[in-house]
C-alpha cells in the first residue's frame, strides 16, 4: 500500500510552489503581476469608461458595484472627523483646537481638502450623502489624484483660476484613468493627507512625512520599499473600511502575544506586539526582553524622528504673525537651509530634522484643552493635549513623544482658546487682512462661542506619539543611551535605571565612599608606619 | 620559645624555618579565581552603577553578568569542598587571642614583635581573619548573591508577584547590591593590604600561590605528614 | 545637436511619448520606477555626477526626448546601459534596488522609470520635486 505524501511534505511543496510563483510574478512581467493582483480589471467596467466631471460622479459609479462601501465609510472617523473620548468629551478634527493651524471650524473649505469627502464647506455639510464619499483619495494608484486647498474637498476637473483673479491656475485632474486604476490603499494615498498634517510636509507628526512614500531600510525597516514594503494598512489592518490605530484611541500598553491566524482578537492590531509579541529579542540579547514590560518598543526602535530629510515643525509662535516688509508686503524669513521660519500669515516656526523625542509615561489616556476650557497664563504652558501616566499606575509604559510648543491666540477675558478664521477670501480672514480681533470674532461666532473682543497669546503644548520611522535593530538605541548620566530617560522618574546617577541613594554613596576611603587611608597609614618602623630598626 | 630570630632578618636562614603545606590546590585555585572574578565584578559593577565609564555600559553589564555566573559556579564548588573536607571549620569564630591580634596590628607589627598566631593546616586563619572571612561568607556573599539574582531576574519576580509596584522594587534590590559592593571593596582593600603583613611583604602571597608557608620554629615532624594540633601551635607562640 | 534640432526632436517625441504613456499606463509600474530612479539613478548622480535631478526640472517633452535619444554622459554611452540586466548585476552587491529588480526585463523597467519621470515632470500629472 502506497502511503499518501505526508501532510507536512505536501504543505512544503505547496508553499514552495507559491513562493516560486509569487517571486516570478512579483518581479516578472507586469501583465501577469497585474493579473494576480485582483479579480477585477477596472478598465473593463463600462461604468468607468466615461469622462467624469466631478468627484461625486465617480463615487456614484463605484457604488454601483460596491453597494455598501459608502455606508461603511460614513461610520468612520475619517468621514466624521469626530471621536468620543472615553472621558465623554468630543474630540476629532471637527472639535479640537490644536497649536498648529488651530481649528477646522470657520476654515472648512481649506481644511477639508483632506477630508475623505466632497463639499464640506461649512457646518451644514450633510454627512448622510453617499456620493459625497471620496473613494479615489484612498484608492488611487496613479499618484495623480489631487485635491486643491480652498475647494472644500472637491476635486478640480477643469483648469481653474483660484482664487478668482489671482492668476494662479489649479490644474484639472483627469478622473477617468484614475478611476480605472483603483486598487488597495498605499503609503502614497494615506500619505497624501497624513504626511502633510499641520499644513505641510512632515509639519505635524514628525514621524510621518513624504520620505515614507518610498523609504529605504534605515528610515523604516517595515516600509522599506525594497524590503518589507509594508503599506499603512499592513499594520492598520482595516476591515470594512474601519481603520484601527487612531492616535485619538491609542494603545499605550499591549500585553498580548503575537497574533495567530484564525484566532479572534478584539484589541488594536496596529501595535508592535500584535506581530512581535512580548519577547521579540533574540537569545543573544535576551536581557532586552526584560524591558518590554515598561518601555514601549518605539522608545528604543525609533531613535529619532524626521529622519528622512524632511524637517518637522517643533514650535509655532502665532503672536509674531502679521509683520510687513518696508514696501508693505507680508514678510517671509528663511533659515540658512532655505526653510521658511517666518511668514506674516503664520508667525515664527521652529524646524528640525533627526529630532530626539522626549519621553513620558503613557497609559493611553490623553487629556485635551478644548474650546471653553479655562485657559490661564501662568508659569506652565497650557496643555492642548497631554499624555497621562506614571511609573506606578500599573498601566503605563515609557513612550517617545513629540512635544510641540506653541504660542497661540486666546481670549484673556473669557479665558478660553480662540477659534481663528484664518483662510478665506473675505476681509475677516487673518491671512487676508492680518487683523486678529476680526479673525477671532468671526471664528468664535462660527461656533457660537462668546468673544470679549480682546486677543492675547498663551503658551501651549501638545503631545504626539512617535511610532513610525522604525530603524533597523542595529540602529536602535544602545544600552548606554539610557543607562548613563544625562541619558535619554534622564527626565523620566519613578523607575530605577542602573547607571543613572540620579537614581543613587545619596546616603549609601556617601557611606560607601567613606568606607572605601577609610580602608585605603588605614592601609596607607599603617603601611607607611610599618615601613618607617622597619627602617628605624635597620638603621 | 621566642622565635623572632629569623623573621625579616634573613639570619639563620633555613635552620629554624620549616615549610608547611597550608593551602591545597583547589583552595589556591578557588582563591585566585575568586579574586579575579571579584575584582572584575567590582570594576564592571561600579560602571554599571554609573560611577564611571570604562568598557561601555553594555559590555560592562555583559561581563558583570558572566563573571557573576562564573563566581556562583565557583562558590557552589567551594561550598561543596568546604563541607566535604571539613574546611568550613576554619571559619568558626573565636574570641581567643582576638585581642592579641588587634594588639599586634596596632603596635607589635611596628616593633617586630612576634606574630601572635601560628598557621597550621587545621587553623589557617588568625582570629581576625576568621571573623572577617565569616562576615564575608555569611553577610556579604549571600546578600550579593541574592540581590544580584533578584536584579537579574527582576522581571520574573514581578511576574511572580514578589516584586513590582507596591512590592520589592528594583531600587531596593540595587541598593542592597551596591551596599554589599562597597563592603566587598572595603574588604578587598583591607585584605590586599594585610596580605603584605607576613614576615616578608610577599610571604602570604607566595604561600597562596605555592601552598607552602614558611613557618619558623616548626616541630621536627613533617608538616604535611602529621598536621599539628592548632591549640599546641598557637600555644607555641607567646 | 543644435537647439532647433532638439526642439524638433522634442516635439515629435512628445506626440509619440504621450501616446506611449497612455498605452503603457496599465503595464508600467511607476512606483518601481520611482525606487529605481531614487536608488540607482539619483544615488549615482548625487555621489558622482554633481547632484540629484528632479523629475520636475524638465517638461514631459524634454524627458521623452531624452529617454528616446538613449544617450548618457553627453552621448558617450547609451542610457539603457544603466537599466540593463548586466548593469544591475554589476552593482547588485552594493545596490539593493539593482539586486531586488535584477530579474525585471529591461524594457519593463525602462517603462517603469519613464512612467515615473513623465508623471513627475514640470507639466506632468503630479510634478515631483524630490529626486
Amino acid at each position: 500500500m502506497v502511503k499518501p505524501p505526508h501532510a507536512v511534505v505536501r504543505c512544503f511543496a505547496a508553499i514552495a510552489l507559491l513562493l516560486a510563483a509569487s517571486s516570478v510574478c512579483a518581479e516578472g512581467d507586469g501583465a501577469s503581476a497585474k493579473l494576480l493582483r485582483s479579480t477585477s480589471d477596472h478598465t473593463k467596467f463600462k461604468v468607468l469608461q466615461q469622462d467624469f466631471a466631478s468627484g461625486p460622479e465617480v463615487t456614484r459609479a463605484c457604488l454601483t458595484c460596491h453597494t455598501e462601501a459608502a455606508k461603511q465609510l460614513r461610520l468612520t472617523q475619517h468621514w466624521r472627523w469626530e471621536y468620543l473620548n472615553p472621558d465623554g468629551r468630543r474630540l476629532g478634527k471637527q472639535n479640537v483646537i490644536n497649536n498648529f493651524c488651530t481649528s477646522v471650524a470657520s476654515n472648512y473649505a481649506y481644511c477639508t481638502t483632506c477630508h475623505i469627502g466632497y463639499g464640506w464647506r461649512d457646518a451644514s455639510f450633510d454627512f448622510n450623502v453617499d456620493e459625497n464619499v471620496d473613494c479615489l483619495v484612498c484608492h488611487d494608484t496613479t499618484g495623480n489624484y489631487r485635491k486643491a486647498p480652498g475647494f472644500a474637498g472637491q476635486v478640480v476637473t477643469k483648469d481653474t483660476e483660484f482664487p478668482p483673479g489671482s492668476g494662479n491656475l489649479v490644474k484639472g485632474v483627469k478622473l477617468r484613468p484614475i478611476a480605472q486604476e483603483v486598487a488597495k490603499t498605499s503609503r502614497d494615498t494615506c500619505g497624501a493627507c497624513h504626511f502633510y498634517g499641520g499644513g505641510g510636509d512632515g509639519v505635524k507628526h514628525g514621524d510621518l512625512d513624504s520620505s515614507l512614500a518610498s523609504p529605504d531600510r534605515d528610515l523604516d525597516v517595515h516600509m522599506d520599499a525594497l524590503g518589507n514594503n509594508f503599506t499603512c494598512a499592513t499594520c492598520h489592518m482595516t476591515q470594512g473600511h474601519q481603520v484601527p490605530g487612531s492616535r485619538y484611541a491609542p494603545t499605550a500598553v499591549d500585553r498580548g502575544s503575537a497574533r495567530l491566524r484564525g484566532k479572534h482578537y478584539k484589541t488594536n492590531p496596529t501595535t508592535c506586539q500584535a506581530c512581535h509579541g512580548q519577547t521579540p529579542h533574540k537569545p543573544a540579547v535576551a536581557k532586552l526582553n526584560d524591558h518590554t514590560d515598561r518601555i514601549a518598543c518605539q522608545t528604543c526602535h525609533v531613535p529619532a524622528y524626521a529622519r528622512g530629510g524632511v524637517a518637522t515643525k517643533t514650535s509655532w509662535d502665532w503672536s509674531t504673525a502679521g509683520m510687513m516688509t518696508a514696501d508693505r508686503k507680508p514678510m517671509v524669513r528663511k533659515d540658512a537651509k532655505g526653510r521658511v521660519v517666518y511668514t506674516a500669515a503664520k508667525g515664527t516656526f521652529g524646524l528640525a530634522e533627526n529630532v530626539i523625542p522626549e519621553y513620558v509615561w503613557f497609559n493611553g489616556k490623553v487629556t485635551y484643552t478644548l474650546l471653553g476650557d479655562r485657559v490661564e497664563k501662568g508659569p506652565l504652558p497650557t496643555r492642548i493635549s497631554h499624555f497621562e501616566g506614571s511609573a506606578d499606575d500599573g498601566a503605563s509604559m515609557i513612550w517617545p513623544v513629540k512635544v510641540f510648543r506653541g504660542k497661540q491666540a486666546y481670549d484673556p477675558v473669557n479665558k478660553t482658546l480662540a477659534v481663528l478664521h484664518m483662510a478665506g477670501t473675505d476681509d475677516t480672514a487673518f491671512w487676508a487682512n492680518f487683523n486678529w480681533e476680526k479673525a477671532v470674532a468671526v471664528g468664535m461666532a462660527s461656533v457660537g462661542a462668546p468673544f470679549s473682543g480682546t486677543v492675547d497669546f498663551v503658551e501651549t503644548e501638545s503631545m504626539w506619539p512617535i511610532t513610525h520611522m522604525v530603524a533597523p535593530a542595529k540602529k536602535a538605541l544602545g544600552c548606554a543611551d539610557c543607562h548613563a548620566a544625562r541619558g535619554r530617560l534622564d527626565k523620566v522618574s519613578g523607575v530605577y535605571i542602573p547607571g543613572r546617577p540620579g537614581d543613587h541613594a545619596a546616603w549609601l554613596e556617601l557611606i560607601g565612599a567613606a568606607l572605601v576611603v577609610l580602608a585605603l587611608a588605614g592601609a596607607a597609614i599603617h603601611g607607611v608606619a610599618r615601613l618607617l618602623a622597619s627602617r628605624r630598626r635597620k638603621g | 620559645m621566642a622565635s623572632r630570630a629569623c623573621w625579616h632578618h634573613g639570619g639563620g636562614k633555613g635552620d629554624r624555618v620549616s615549610r608547611v603545606y597550608i593551602f591545597k590546590r583547589f583552595e589556591r585555585f578557588w582563591h585566585w579565581a575568586q579574586a579575579a572574578l571579584i575584582i572584575a565584578l567590582l570594576v564592571t559593577g561600579f560602571e554599571v552603577h554609573g560611577s564611571y565609564r570604562l568598557a561601555g555600559w553594555e559590555r560592562a553589564a555583559t561581563l558583570h553578568t558572566q563573571a557573576a555566573w562564573a563566581l556562583i559556579g565557583l562558590w557552589v564548588f567551594a561550598i561543596f569542598w568546604h563541607f566535604t573536607t571539613g574546611e568550613w571549620r576554619q571559619y568558626i569564630p573565636t574570641t581567643e587571642r582576638l585581642d592579641a591580634m588587634v594588639t599586634y596590628y596596632v603596635s607589635g607589627i611596628f616593633t617586630d614583635a612576634p606574630h601572635p598566631f601560628r598557621k597550621t593546616r587545621l587553623s589557617k586563619h588568625n582570629p581576625l581573619q576568621r571573623l572577617a572571612y565569616l562576615l564575608v561568607k555569611v553577610l556579604i556573599n549571600p546578600l550579593v548573591w541574592a540581590s544580584g539574582l533578584a536584579y537579574l531576574y527582576y522581571n520574573e519576580l514581578v511576574a511572580a508577584g514578589i516584586a513590582g509596584p507596591g512590592g520589592l522594587s528594583l531600587g531596593v534590590i540595587a541598593l542592597v547590591h551596591t551596599g554589599m559592593a562597597f563592603l566587598m571593596l572595603a574588604f578587598l582593600i583591607g585584605h590586599v593590604y594585610l596580605a603584605t603583613a607576613g614576615h616578608t611583604p610577599l610571604a602570604h602571597v607566595k604561600a597562596m600561590i605555592t601552598g607552602w608557608e614558611d613557618l619558623e620554629e616548626a616541630p621536627a615532624d613533617d608538616a604535611a605528614a602529621a598536621p599539628r594540633e592548632s591549640s599546641s601551635a598557637q600555644g607555641a607562640t607567646p | 545637436m543644435t537647439n532647433r534640432m532638439l526642439h524638433l526632436v522634442a516635439i515629435s517625441a512628445l506626440g509619440l511619448g504621450l501616446q506611449a504613456l497612455d498605452a503603457q499606463a496599465a503595464g508600467s509600474d511607476w512606483k518601481r520606477g520611482r525606487v529605481y530612479y531614487q536608488r540607482v539613478c539619483t544615488e549615482c548622480h548625487t555621489a558622482k555626477a554633481g547632484g540629484a535631478i528632479a523629475p520636475n526640472g524638465r517638461t514631459m517633452a524634454e524627458w521623452t526626448a531624452y529617454l528616446n535619444a538613449d544617450k548618457h554622459a553627453k552621448g558617450k554611452e547609451p542610457l539603457k546601459k544603466y537599466v540593463s540586466r548586466e548593469y544591475r548585476a554589476s552593482v547588485k552587491a552594493t545596490n539593493k534596488a539593482a539586486e531586488k529588480y535584477l530579474e525585471v526585463p529591461e524594457d519593463q523597467l525602462f517603462e517603469d522609470i519613464k512612467a515615473f519621470m513623465l508623471k513627475g515632470a514640470k507639466d506632468g500629472d503630479s510634478p515631483a520635486s524630490c529626486s
